[in-house]
This record gives structure tokens, C-alpha cells and sequence, in this order.
């Protein structure tokens, strides 16, 4: 018996292709197996949390255990006949719901770099679901629970590492139902160009960037001590790797749910094509930056109009970007180089929309043509690098990391 | 569009992408590809890379120019002017070495790279260097050896093996490695070689189409990317040669070279080896090898492979045998009468098979600037060895005689102490 990190080697894309054809036949006829579905996702879930990561896959079924609790509280709480919905149920269950996940990032920050042992592989991501079907049950809009439903949701095992995030009656619409044949085909043919564009992503392209350009980079770099021009070329090295990687498997996830029958939402669209930090965020790990703006962004915009904080909405826009964003950096992990690639974006989206409300009233006299728009784009890719270059934690190990050499 | 049509639309790509794939794998049609640049003949007989040792086609276009096969371990990464390498390129010698091994690369990893070669080995010469430093209680590393371990080269050999002694003992050895035991099918297959037994017709078949698969990734892509610093370092080291070989002259030139790269301790280490790995715990290092043993090891047992194969290859072989640094030695403890044991059974494994070319240095340990460390030659060393290893290797020498005899696998010879 060997173990798979998802997608991690071509094994494990034969294991999917045997395990999902009879599945993918069955939807080619109209009809869905659930139970075969089931059976291959506690098969391919044991592949990732089985063997010698069975610590993590207590974890989450303990995790598991302890959300569908969560939820299910809630649920019964908002969905009494004339429930009073008052606001502090509310706050306790998402605080609740995020506690774990909490506890999973500060563990390595106080105990220097030691992994709690109530995470695993993807925590984040079912976090993520699980407080955004909490906030719908408050809004309202989801108005039933069913604990294995919910199961089937947060455990749909092609996004379970890294996402994309779906969300819950998105799932649920394509769970329950057969697609028609055509569409099912058009599926079919999107899903395998995507798992075939992810192998060039991530198994070609990625592989140059972060296999064999990136270590050389690095090292050089490192025996330059202080600013050198590798440090630059670090920086482009390590954002085109980021993408690829990320991309890669972001297509994977996608073109497997395709395949299942499940239209899994879209994680990237050409990102260094963005025109500015905004455009880039709409192209970029979209669905959780969809999701940062849906159930943090939104609600904090709310809340503050509600109760009059700031007398201006450009204030409030401001203050909420750079609380999102902060709170973006603080999720990827208790480091001071995230923290700041977090403020760094926070900042970067208060200057971009100051500069296109003042682009907006000088029209006029401010061009706006091919030419601008190509500095636009070259302008947003650098920023973006620089940012990564932050994220990328090179810098601690440059200026702060023990000095080997 | 019909059902069927549609999914072959889809799916019809891929199917002919693996069709594809698998026709040029599999072709034999590669097998003609066999030119191989001298530059890059020349930058790999001197990379010591894991990648020139694991694979098959450089060394064998190298070995039937003028290169000569230098089996060996870490000791062939000591560069300087008067390395085997760099001597042979100054004074445009008949043969090149073409260095095989490095850290961690023994007499089981020498045994398997010689089964890519065994054709221009027949009737050939060679030259073999022992380190005593192999021979330990546990014998070859499993880490070092899988680090060096070829699958082609083992299926080379399973393809070629006919249930000789050697080939049961190499088989038995392979399957104590992690190595021997990462492809299921192969080690079944070994474990009916050790038994004595054919393979099946399945792991024939298997073994086959594995070999193809190999041979064509060896033939696609090994040329590539072969390391040149080596082959660079060797360039700037002949430039401190005079034109004109004189022994007398280098022998001067080697003390002074030596006197100058040693200036940082007593024990005649350069420089640079020393600042870099002993200093800090040299301390620690007093008296640490006090209880070390060459003697009784397993060793012996893969030794007696590549001797078993290098006499089925009529290959005649120059063996070099190095002294230990004898004021480090005495530092940390080393006994001398085990490294005089191990001499003896060394040498008398070697003298009563018919393996007479023997470059012994083991009394030279104290031999000012021989050694450029602990336990390898540098500029004197290397000096006395060239004294070995020109004649050998220019001139006519005599035919050698092997007998095997298999009692030198058994673990009475392995644990023989006199």
C-alpha cells in the first residue's frame, strides 16, 4: 500500500481515472451513484490521510465530528418556527467554527515551528465552508440541514487539500441533480483540457521554475549577502512557480469535479494579466478571494455602515480593505512576512482605488489607451512579484535566517 | 454527433498521446543514436557525477576512445596538478581516465557500473582503487547505495545473468538494499536468482521491457547537462605543470605545493580541508578511531564480485592501495597492525586469485605532503601513483590469469581475522 499527497504523481491520476469511470458512465446514462461516489471518496481520502499521515486523518474526523455538531446546533437554533436570530448565537458558532483553525495556525508561531496535532491537510479549506454555510443559515438562505449532505460537501475529495472553495447550495444544485448528456459532454471535454493544461502547469512548467531555476537562484543570492540582483530574479522565479504550482493544481481539482459531474467554480483567469490590484484579486485564488470578500470584506462594510463608524464610504471601504486583507495574512500563518504581505495588499487596494477615483474626475486629461493599459498591466505583475517576494519568506532567511556561510 | 463519436473526440488525443509515448520508449530505433560529443566524453570522465555513474551510453563511447575506466570512491575528487586527470591531459598520455565513484560509491556500486560496460571492458585495462576505509563492520552504506543505484544497470545484468556464484551472491546482496526491493516484480526476480533458479517467463518479459524503457531514456537524455567545473579544474591545475615531464622536478614541485596548502596544522592536511571539517571537532576526534577495524566486513564479499567480474571480462586491473595519514592515524587511534591485517587479506584475496598489478602504498603514510588529507593522496601520492599507473597503462604488460574461487564469498573469509 503506498500513500498519495492529491494529485502529487502519476499513480495517483491512474487511481482516479479507474476509480471514476464507472461513475462517469453511470452520469452518461443519467444516473448519479452516490454510493459508489462515496465509496471512492473514503478510498481516496484514506490514500491522503491513511499510512503514515493516520494522525491527520484522526484529526479530521474528529474536526468533522465537532463542525457537523456546530452546524447542526445552529441550524436547529435558526430554523425553530419564529427563531429570534439574535446576533450573539451567531458570533459564538463562527467563533466557534474557526477555533480549531486558530489553534492550527498559532501552534507553530508559539511553539517554535511544531504542527498541532489537531490539524491536516486542508483544515483551512473546510473551515472556510463551514463558516460560510453558518453565515447563509443566519442570512436565512439556507433553510434545511442534512448532516450527510454537509458530510458529502465539506469531505468532496478532489478539492479537499487546496480547494477551489465551493459553496454549499452551489454543491448541493449539482449533487442532487443529472446534468443532461450534452451538457454532461461539454464537461467531459472542459474537465480533460484541464487536468491536460495542469500537467503542463504544474508537471512541466513548475517544475522549471521551482525544480530547476529556483535552488541556483537561491543560493547565489544567499552567498551574495545583502541586495543583489538574484534576489530579482528570486522574486520573478518564485511568483511564476507560485502560479504554475497553484494553478496546476487548482486545475486538477476543477477538471476531477467536472468529470464527477460537479462544476467545481474556477480558481484562477490569467492573474498577470490584471490591470490593476482589484483586477488581479477578481483573477487570483479567486474563490477565496470571493470568499474573503463575500463574508469578511461585505460584513464589515455593513457593519460599520450600520452603526455609523465612519462618516465617509471611502473611509469605511478603506479601513475594510486593509482589515481583509490583514486578516488574509494572518490565516496564511503567524509570520511577520505574512502579516506584511497581507498590509502590503491592504494598502495596494486603498491606492488603487484612490487613484481610479482620481483618474474618474480628470478624464480629461489623464490618457488612457494601449499604451497605458500595457504599463498598467507590466505595473501590476511587478507589484504583484514584490508581494510574493514578501510572502515567499525569502527575505526573513536572507536578513534574519542563521548565518551558514 | 453521435455518442460515441463525441467521446472519441475527447478521449482519442490522449490514447494516441500514450500510443505515442509508448512507441518512443519502446523503440529500438534510439539505440542509433550512439555519437556522443568529445567534449562532453571529456567533461564527464572527470565530473564524478551520480548521473554519468547510473547511467550507460557516455561511458561507453568514452572507454572505446582512449579512455580508461578509474574505479574508485571519494578519493578522485582531489584535484590537483599531479591528479591521474590532470598528468594525462598535460602530457597528452594514450589513455584519459575516465574517474568512476565517489563518496559513498563501493564495491557493490563499482560491481553494478561495470555491468554497463562489461563489453569494453573484454580484453581491456583498468584501474581499481581500494579504500581500506570500505571495509567496515557494517560494510556498503544502503543510503550511499541507493544513492548511486542504477535500475539499467540491473537490469543489464539480470538480462545477462546465467546463475553463476557471482550472480547469486550480487543478487542476495541487491536485496539487502532498499534499492533491490523498489520495483516488486525486479525483486522477485532477484530472489530466484539468489535462489538459483531461472527467472520466470513473466519477469524475463517484465525485465525486458523495463530495459528498453531504460536503455532509451539513457540513449534521449544523458548527454545532457553533464557537470564541466571538474574537467575546468583540471585545466587550471595543468597550468602549474612544467612543460616537460621530470620526476625529480615534480617530486620538489609537489613538497613545495603541499608546503604551502598546509600551513594551518600539524597533521600535513590542506588547508582547505582542514578549516572546513576538522578544526571545530578536532577535540572530539582524539583517539575516536581507537577500536575501528578493517578487517572482518562484508565487504570482502562484494570485492570478490567486482574480482569475479572483472576476471569473466579478462579486464586487466592495476589495484591501488592507499596509506592512511599516519600522523592523523596515531592522533585519532588507529591501529596500525589491523591496517597491516587488512593489508594482508587484502592482498592475499587479490595475489592467490591471479590479480598480480598491485600499486601498495600502505607504508607511505608518512611520506611528507603524500597525503592531502585524512585518508586520501594528494600531490606526493598522487606522484607515486602516476610512477604506477603510466607504465600499466603505456606500456606492454603481462596477461593475468585469474582463478575465482568462491570461498572468498563465504562469511568465513568475510569474518577472517589471522
Amino acid at each position: 500500500m503506498r500513500w498519495y499527497i492529491p494529485y502529487g504523481n502519476p499513480t495517483y491520476f491512474i487511481w482516479l481515472a479507474l476509480a471514476i469511470i464507472p461513475l462517469m458512465i453511470g452520469l452518461l446514462y443519467g444516473r448519479r451513484f452516490r454510493g459508489y461516489q462515496t465509496v471512492i471518496s473514503l478510498f481516496f481520502l484514506i490514500l491522503t490521510f491513511g499510512g503514515p499521515n493516520w494522525r491527520t486523518g484522526i484529526a479530521l474526523v474528529g474536526y468533522l465530528a465537532y463542525q457537523v455538531i456546530l452546524v447542526a446546533a445552529y441550524s436547529k437554533y435558526r430554523q425553530r418556527k419564529a427563531s429570534p436570530n439574535k446576533g450573539w448565537p451567531f458570533v459564538m458558532a463562527v467563533i466557534l467554527a474557526i477555533i480549531p483553525l486558530v489553534i492550527v495556525k498559532v501552534t507553530p508561531a508559539i511553539e517554535s515551528g511544531r504542527q498541532s496535532i489537531i490539524g491536516f491537510l486542508g483544515i483551512s479549506y473546510i473551515t472556510f465552508k463551514v463558516v460560510q454555510t453558518i453565515m447563509e443559515t443566519r442570512d436565512g438562505i439556507i433553510k434545511a440541514f442534512h448532516p450527510v449532505l454537509f458530510g458529502q460537501f465539506l469531505l468532496f475529495f478532489p478539492t479537499i487539500s487546496s480547494g477551489p472553495i465551493d459553496r454549499y447550495r452551489r454543491f448541493l444544485a449539482d449533487y442532487d441533480n443529472v446534468p443532461k448528456r450534452a451538457d454532461y459532454l461539454n464537461l467531459i471535454q472542459t474537465g480533460v483540457r484541464y487536468v491536460f493544461t495542469g500537467f503542463v502547469y504544474k508537471f512541466i512548467l513548475a517544475y522549471i521554475f521551482g525544480t530547476v531555476l529556483m535552488p541556483g537562484i537561491e543560493q547565489r543570492a544567499i552567498l551574495a549577502h545583502g541586495f543583489s540582483w538574484n534576489i530579482v530574479a528570486y522574486m520573478y522565479v518564485y511568483s511564476l512557480d507560485l502560479f504554475f504550482d497553484f494553478a496546476g493544481y487548482s486545475l486538477f481539482a476543477v477538471g476531477i469535479s467536472y468529470l464527477m459531474g460537479i462544476k467545481a467554480p474556477m480558481n484562477f483567469n490569467q492573474p498577470f494579466k490584471s490591470k490593476n490590484i482589484k483586477d488581479f484579486w477578481n483573477r487570483w485564488h479567486m474563490t477565496l478571494s470571493f470568499w474573503f470578500r463575500d463574508y469578511i470584506f461585505m460584513r464589515l462594510v455593513f457593519f460599520f455602515m450600520k452603526h455609523k463608524v465612519f462618516k465617509s464610504r471611502v473611509t469605511t471601504a478603506n479601513v475594510c480593505y486593509v482589515i481583509n486583507m490583514l486578516i488574509m495574512g494572518f490565516w496564511h500563518g503567524e509570520t511577520w512576512f505574512y502579516i506584511t504581505y497581507g498590509l502590503f495588499h491592504g494598502c495596494a487596494l486603498v491606492i488603487n482605488d484612490t487613484w481610479l477615483r482620481y483618474k474618474k474626475k480628470h478624464q480629461d486629461v489623464i490618457p488612457h489607451n494601449k499604451f497605458t493599459e500595457l504599463f498598467a498591466i507590466f505595473l501590476t505583475f511587478n507589484v504583484v512579484c514584490f508581494s510574493f517576494l514578501i510572502f515567499s519568506g525569502f527575505l526573513n532567511t536572507l536578513f534574519f535566517g542563521p548565518s551558514n556561510f | 454527433m453521435s455518442l460515441k463519436k463525441r467521446l472519441l473526440m475527447i478521449f482519442g488525443p490522449i490514447f494516441a498521446a500514450a500510443a505515442l509515448m509508448l512507441v518512443v520508449f519502446l523503440s529500438p530505433l534510439w539505440s542509433g543514436l550512439n555519437n556522443v560529443n568529445p567534449t562532453v566524453q571529456r567533461n564527464a570522465a572527470s565530473s564524478l557525477s551520480p548521473l554519468v555513474l547510473k547511467g550507460q551510453l557516455i561511458k561507453q563511447r568514452a572507454l572505446e576512445n582512449h579512455y580508461v575506466p578509474f574505479f574508485g570512491s571519494s578519493e578522485w575528487s582531489r584535484f590537483d596538478p599531479f591528479h591521474p586527470s590532470v598528468l594525462a591531459d598535460k602530457y597528452q598520455r594514450s589513455y584519459r581516465p575516465f574517474l568512476i565513484g565517489a563518496r559513498g560509491s563501493q564495491s557493490l556500486t563499482n560491481f553494478f557500473v561495470m555491468q554497463s560496460i562489461n563489453h569494453q571492458l573484454k580484453g581491456k585495462k583498468a584501474v581499481f582503487f581500494i579504500s581500506p576505509q570500505w571495509f567496515t563492520p557494517m560494510g556498503e552504506d544502503p543510503n550511499a547505495f541507493s544513492f548511486y543505484y542504477s535500475p539499467l544497470q540491473t537490469t543489464t545484468w539480470i538480462e545477462a545473468e546465467t546463475g553463476t556464484k557471482m550472480d547469486r551472491y550480487a543478487a542476495y546482496r541487491l536485496l539487502q538494499m532498499p534499492s533491490g526491493n523498489s520495483d516488486k516484480i525486479i525483486s522477485a526476480t532477484l530472489a530466484r536468482i539468489a535462489a538459483g533458479l531461472k527467472p520466470t517467463s513473466f519477469q524475463s518479459f517484465y525485465v525486458g521491457v523495463r530495459h528498453r524503457i531504460l536503455l532509451n531514456e539513457d540513449q534521449i537524455y544523458s548527454r545532457y547537462r553533464i557537470p564541466f567545473n571538474n574537467a575546468q579544474t583540471i585545466d587550471k591545475n595543468m597550468k602549474q605543470l612544467p612543460s616537460h615531464y621530470n620526476y625529480q622536478q615534480f617530486n620538489q614541485l609537489a613538497g613545495k605545493i603541499g608546503k604551502q596548502q598546509t600551513t594551518s596544522n600539524n597533521f600535513g592536511i590542506s588547508n582547505h580541508f582542514w578549516n572546513r571539517r576538522l578544526k571545530r571537532h578536532v577535540k572530539q576526534l582524539k583517539d575516536f578511531q581507537a577500536g575501528q577495524s578493517y578487517v572482518k566486513s562484508p565487504e570482502y564479499g562484494d570485492f570478490e564480485l567486482v574480482l569475479s567480474q572483472f576476471a569473466k571480462d579478462h579486464t586487466n586491473v592495476l589495484f591501488i592501495i592507499p596509506p592512511v595519514n599516519k600522523k592523523w592515524q596515531q592522533y585519532t587511534g588507529l591501529s596500525q597492525t589491523m591496517l597491516k591485517q587488512f593489508d594482508q587479506k587484502i592482498r592475499y584475496q587479490l595475489q592467490s586469485q591471479g590479480f598480480n598489478h598491485i600499486a601498495d602504498l600502505s607504508n607511505d603514510g608518512d611520506v611528507p605532503y603524500f597525503m592531502t588529507d585524512t585518508i586520501h593522496p594528494g600531490w606526493r601520492g598522487w606522484l607515486k601513483i602516476d610512477q604506477a599507473v603510466d607504465p600499466f597503462l603505456t606500456k606492454k604488460v603481462s596477461q593475468p590469469h585469474y582463478h575465482i574461487d568462491n570461498r572468498f564469498y563465504a562469511k568465513e573469509w568475510q569474518q577472517y581475522q589471522d
